[in-house]
């Protein structure tokens, strides 16, 4: 046995173990095990994953008997390697985190039980290698989820992100299910590499379609607009470290089988395929952020933010796509480690971002911002990991989100003057996208930050806030070192995304990134970035302000005095800005695409029209997308279905007429 | 024009009194905010023309602000309303030292007509620490320039 294989065995048997723990012992000890194994089991992985990237061997398991459909064959190359390593970078810091976080009644059998099931699932998905296996893990993986979402299923909201979330996971999994009946026509229930080649015989209308409904069935899962309305109810209503699981590495596993089944194993396809994909990229950016911006829900916020990232990687994707098919192989290698960076990044800043949330959310039982506020003085440890996080996935630098930022934009910029219409046309129109987003982005977590962490507390539960304990600060901790030490190192990735883009078809041989000592070079051009050099310019740059500013001050000591506010005698928390009021400005200018319904009514006193006695004002800020689309489509359903029930009244002579009516069709077309 | 030449009119002097102070750290650059503690708006009236072209108090190196948090000193008119002592005491709290504090007008300084009025607090003395006092009602622009100018030394 390599040490690779004995790696992933014992990442697999701890998880198992976690699990069995998770059932069997008492409330605390539970709590402590399951946890702490999910997190080394995690890190077994990891290990493994390392190992495949250091030595040259993909490894493969192959298992007979397990699955009711053939073999179970699972093998791990680069690429599942390096989501492997995604799922890890979130899954330890968010188990060490659910020691302190499941402490007050979240501790229940079942949900930690679950949860180093649903990191086992992930990790079987990302190194499943046949159709049956792939299909079984990834069902696996949405049924662990879905019972992790409904955690607090004695709430309403979660009750129904629950439904809501497991329609549209099924709904997927029929899309991607269809989707390798049609590509594995000729080789049914075979392994990867055989379906992949038989699949190049198949009609081109047929591979397209496979391809569609490939594309749905990730796309959903990964949370891309229009199939992104389970992602603000499942991530607001899960418990936060599953939220933080969820969206940093569940949402991934679209990317995962978008990446694999149509690039890796259906080879270039037309060019409207990665056209389609680019225009679902931009729409879920700006419509994903826009949402994000009007949310006063602190999770809601941050789930809306996963959709628009996730756009960010389609974008980044889907002009690969069409690069590749312009035959420019070293931008479209370059295109795709841009999208496989971000992919990386954004598990890590966005679980810590939900970590934090998680921590504001456990000390203040309270996810409305409009009622947060003042936790700067009471809980300063989680508005730095929040602030942190806030930093990178506005692609501040020198933190990770603008490495990954700058290098999709790059992969944008580099292909613009370029004899093809489609480039020239499309790619302005998606840069315009991404710079629109990524200004939002900044405004959505200034406001994030701002409204929930500064001022005084809104309400009484934000002004009974104290800290939270050592476990929860230890996991939060961990993934903001992990942002600055990746936004720091961004150069010294460059090795890794190169060997992951060069195991994909067609992308062989090719190094996207130059890699020298601490610069990124992008290949054929001049353009480098070093994230190491503008870190240490910048903190440079502080300090000797800092010094100068302490040599040019006056001896005179500084003075503390309450902040000016016009001399007012009566100062409340009520005349600060709300979140739902600093983003009044965007909400009108986006009016368009948000379609808020407001209402303002006045009640007026009866003794004289001058005097008011009260003022309603309504917002509903709620999904345009499900509002306009789902809510009718939904109507439509259950008005079709009560229809049916007139079919079925009880009656058993109706029922013995059916039988009959049946049997003789039957009779007949078998004749 | 060509006959009669340019004609302006003749600068203020400066007062006959001692500068304050803390005129020494201002510098020539001394940043106001005023307050109107409960006044009639004489005063202000009359501070406003300081600023206007005819006499055009800014070449003297005085300013009018918005904030107390970015001025040197207040210039405070009117007697102290009970409404406004408070919010007086916290303007001058919220002026960073040095700072000075100028009583406008008569009522600044004594109460003028107001004394003994039932909202009345006191003269402006009686709540802040008061560093020049220009007495009138309400004081001529010429007299308030030439205190400012014994403040800022220009």
């Amino acid at each position: 046995m390599t040490f690779a294989q004995g790696a992933f065995g014992l990442a697999g048997l701890l998880l198992l173990l976690g699990g069995l723990s998770g059932l069997l012992l008492p409330t605390t000890a539970r709590r402590f095990l399951t946890n702490l194994l999910t997190a080394i089991g995690a890190g077994a992985a990891c290990v493994g994953a390392i190992r495949v990237f250091t030595s040259n061997e993909p490894l493969s398991i192959v298992a007979n008997n397990v699955l009711p459909f053939g073999q179970a064959v699972f093998e791990i190359d680069e690429l599942s390697a390096f989501f492997m390593l995604v799922i890890g970078v979130v899954a330890i810091p968010a188990a060490i985190y659910a020691v302190g976080y499941t402490k007050h009644g979240l501790s229940s059998r079942t949900t930690q039980a679950m949860f180093p099931v649903f990191v086992l699932s992930m990790l079987l998905v990302v190194s499943a290698a046949s159709m049956a296996t792939f299909l079984i893990c990834w069902e696996l993986m949405a049924i662990t989820s879905l019972v992790l979402v409904v955690t607090e299923h004695r709430h309403r909201d979660a009750r129904s992100a629950g439904i809501w979330y497991a329609a549209m996971t099924h709904f997927g999994f029929l899309a991607i299910l269809v989707g390798f009946a049609i590509l594995s026509m000729h080789a049914p229930l075979d392994t990867f590499g055989v379906i992949g080649e038989s699949s190049l015989t198949i009609t081109p209308w047929l591979r397209s379609l496979a391809f569609l409904l490939f594309f749905v069935g990730f796309a959903s899962k990964a949370g891309a607009v229009p199939f992104h309305v389970w992602l603000p109810r499942a991530h607001a209503e899960a418990p936060s470290h599953v939220s933080a699981l969820m969206s940093g590495a569940m949402v991934k596993m679209g990317i995962y089988g978008i990446v694999r089944v149509c690039w890796d194993l259906m080879g270039l396809g037309s060019r409207w395929w990665y056209m389609v994909i680019l225009a679902v990229g931009i729409v879920s950016a700006i419509f994903g952020i826009l949402h994000a911006m009007a949310s006063h829900d602190l999770k809601r916020l941050l789930a809306y933010s996963t959709s628009e990232n996730i756009g960010l990687i389609l974008i980044a994707l889907g002009a690969a796509g069409i690069y590749k098919v312009g035959k420019s192989d070293a931008l479209a290698a370059f295109a795709v480690a841009a999208a496989l960076l971000h992919v990386l990044n954004h598990a890590v800043f966005k679980g810590l971002l939900f970590l934090s949330a998680g921590s504001v959310l456990f000390a203040t039982h309270n996810r409305n911002l409009d009622q947060l506020g003042g936790l700067a003085k009471r809980m300063p440890f989680t508005m730095l990991t929040f602030a942190i996080g806030a930093m990178a996935i506005s692609a501040i630098p020198p933190l990770n989100g603008f490495a990954s930022e700058w290098l999709m934009l790059q992969s944008l910029f580099q292909g613009i003057p370029s004899d093809s219409a489609y480039r020239n046309v499309l790619f302005p129109l998606a840069l315009g996208a991404m710079a629109l987003a990524g200004g939002l982005v900044a405004a959505t977590f200034v406001k994030a930050l701002g409204t929930g962490f500064l001022a005084l507390p809104r309400s009484e539960s934000a002004a009974e806030a104290t800290e939270v304990g050592g476990f929860m600060k230890i996991g939060q901790l961990l993934l903001a070192i992990t942002c600055v030490v990746l936004g720091f190192g961004a150069s010294f990735l460059s090795g890794l995304l190169t060997r992951t883009v060069a195991s994909l078809r067609g992308l062989y041989d090719i190094e996207p990134i130059n890699h020298h000592h601490a610069w990124m070079q992008l290949p054929g051009s001049s353009t480098r970035l070093s994230t190491l050099v503008i870190g240490a310019v910048l903190i440079g740059a502080v300090i000797l302000t800092i010094v100068v500013l302490r040599l040019l001050r006056s001896p005179a000591k500084a003075r503390v005095a309450p902040t000016w506010a016009c001399g007012r005698e009566l100062q409340t928390p009520r005349m600060e800005y709300t979140s739902t009021s600093y983003a009044e400005p965007l909400r009108r200018v986006f009016a368009n695409v948000l379609r808020p319904d407001s209402d303002i009514s006045v009640d007026r006193r009866n003794e004289s029209q001058y005097f008011v006695q009260s003022v309603h004002y309504y917002l509903d800020l709620r999904d345009v997308i499900e509002r306009r689309f789902y809510t009718p489509l939904l109507t439509f359903a259950r008005k079709w279905g009560e229809l049916g029930r007139q079919l079925q009244n009880g009656s058993i002579h109706r029922y013995l007429a059916y039988i009959m009516v049946a049997l003789l069709c039957v009779l007949v077309i078998a004749r | 024009m060509l006959r009669t030449g340019k004609v302006a009119e003749a600068p203020i002097a400066p007062a006959d009194v001692a500068s304050p102070p803390q005129a020494k750290s201002f510098r020539g650059s001394v940043q106001l905010r005023h307050v109107d503690a409960g006044s009639c708006n004489g005063c202000e009236i009359e501070l406003g023309t300081c600023f206007s072209p005819v006499y055009d108090g800014e070449r003297y190196g005085v300013r009018l602000v918005a904030s107390p948090r970015h001025a040197d000193g207040l210039v405070v008119t009117g007697v102290v309303t009970e409404h406004m002592a408070t919010a007086l005491e916290k303007t001058l709290e919220a002026t960073p030292e040095p700072r000075i504090v100028i009583a406008l007008g008569d009522c600044a300084m004594n109460c003028g007509e107001f004394r003994d009025a039932y909202a009345v607090r006191g003269a402006v003395s009686d709540v802040v620490p008061v560093d020049v006092a220009v007495p009138g009602c309400p004081p001529e622009p010429e007299a308030i320039i030439a205190a400012l100018r014994k403040v800022t030394q220009r």
